[in-house]
């Protein structure tokens, strides 16, 4: 019992503490390290974000989706030949068979990167 | 507005505290380093860090408590939860310093400190008259509330060498913490 007693009143002295002169300065430090690595990680995940937007947007210009949209040209034309001689031929289908589809899908790569990049900035 | 944030925080439990940390609320963690900041790093002294190490354990312990406050259930007291991650933390980097071996096979034989012979002496005083071990053991144990399991577990020491160092050290800090006058301390314990 009287081992038991010790055991406890050993807790008590532990858990016992005064604080130190520096607790304020101590604690501050901490939030202060907090703020850097909350910092630190929002610029990578801005930054990833950034060379991802900027990675597929290159992919779609380079890749063979250009050939795939030459043939979605052609397949266009074709359709419009058709359609033409159905109905008078549409402006839609005259842009699209013109090559403007490749710059519409860059533009909207560049409007997704434009939305992380603001999403960063307001972050920060 | 921060320092509302401030004040309000101050009014808070520590659960509450962990909740709003849980959610990215970094002056919520921070109320929790002023109140239990002290508390962490004087259990790393006690348990033989010097003051500047540990400090700097203590700071890594807080930052890995709150990359870690979401395990928190709060079944414990926060400080208890702090302390665990703290003593760990030290023991990692002793091992990393090789500085553990050296401490736990020290014999204990040593008395380190004469003791105050006046009879009641405080905590900090009674721990230097222990080996490095003793007081590493005791201090795990009772300080940061591990089990002897968890102790010799974190020590990478076998079960039975923790006890002894523990039995050990406790008798050391039973002579030199109890007044010289055994009645009055039976006395003492009796009214609670």
């Amino acid at each position: 019992m009287a081992e038991i007693d010790f055991e406890r009143r050993l807790e008590r002295l532990f858990a016992d503490a005064p604080e130190f002169p520096d607790a304020q300065a101590f604690a501050e430090g901490i939030e202060r390290r907090l703020d850097r690595g909350w910092t630190a990680r929002r610029w990578f995940i801005g930054a990833a974000g950034l060379t991802g937007g900027v990675v597929g947007a290159s992919q779609l210009v380079v890749s063979n989706l250009m050939q795939q949209v030459q043939s979605a040209e052609q397949s266009a034309r074709v359709l419009s030949q058709g359609l033409s001689r159905v109905t008078p031929s549409t402006d839609m289908v005259s842009a699209l068979s013109g090559g403007y589809g490749v710059w519409i899908a860059v533009g909207l790569a560049v409007l997704a990167m434009g939305f992380v990049l603001s999403r960063v900035i307001e972050e920060i | 507005m921060p320092g509302a944030n401030h004040s309000s925080f101050a009014s808070q439990h520590d659960v509450e505290l962990c909740g709003h940390a849980a959610a990215g609320e970094r002056r919520a963690f921070g109320e929790l380093v002023r109140r239990h900041g002290s508390g962490v790093r004087h259990l790393l002294r006690r348990m033989g860090a010097q003051a500047a190490e540990a400090d700097d354990v203590a700071q890594d312990a807080f930052l890995a408590a709150f990359e870690r406050i979401a395990e928190f259930r709060g079944e414990g007291t926060f400080a208890g939860w702090v302390k665990r991650i703290a003593a760990r933390q030290y023991l990692r980097r002793l091992q990393r310093e090789k500085r553990l071996s050296a401490y736990a096979q020290e014999s204990g034989e040593e008395e380190a400190h004469d003791g105050d012979t006046d009879g009641r002496i405080d905590l900090d005083e009674g721990l230097k008259a222990l080996s490095p071990a003793e007081r590493l053991c005791v201090s795990m144990c009772y300080g940061a509330g591990l089990s002897h399991g968890e102790a010799a577990e974190a020590l990478n020491l076998p079960l039975g060498t923790v006890k002894s160092h523990v039995k050990r050290g406790l008798e050391k800090l039973r002579t030199r913490l109890a007044p010289t006058d055994g009645v009055a301390l039976e006395g003492r314990r009796g009214n609670g």
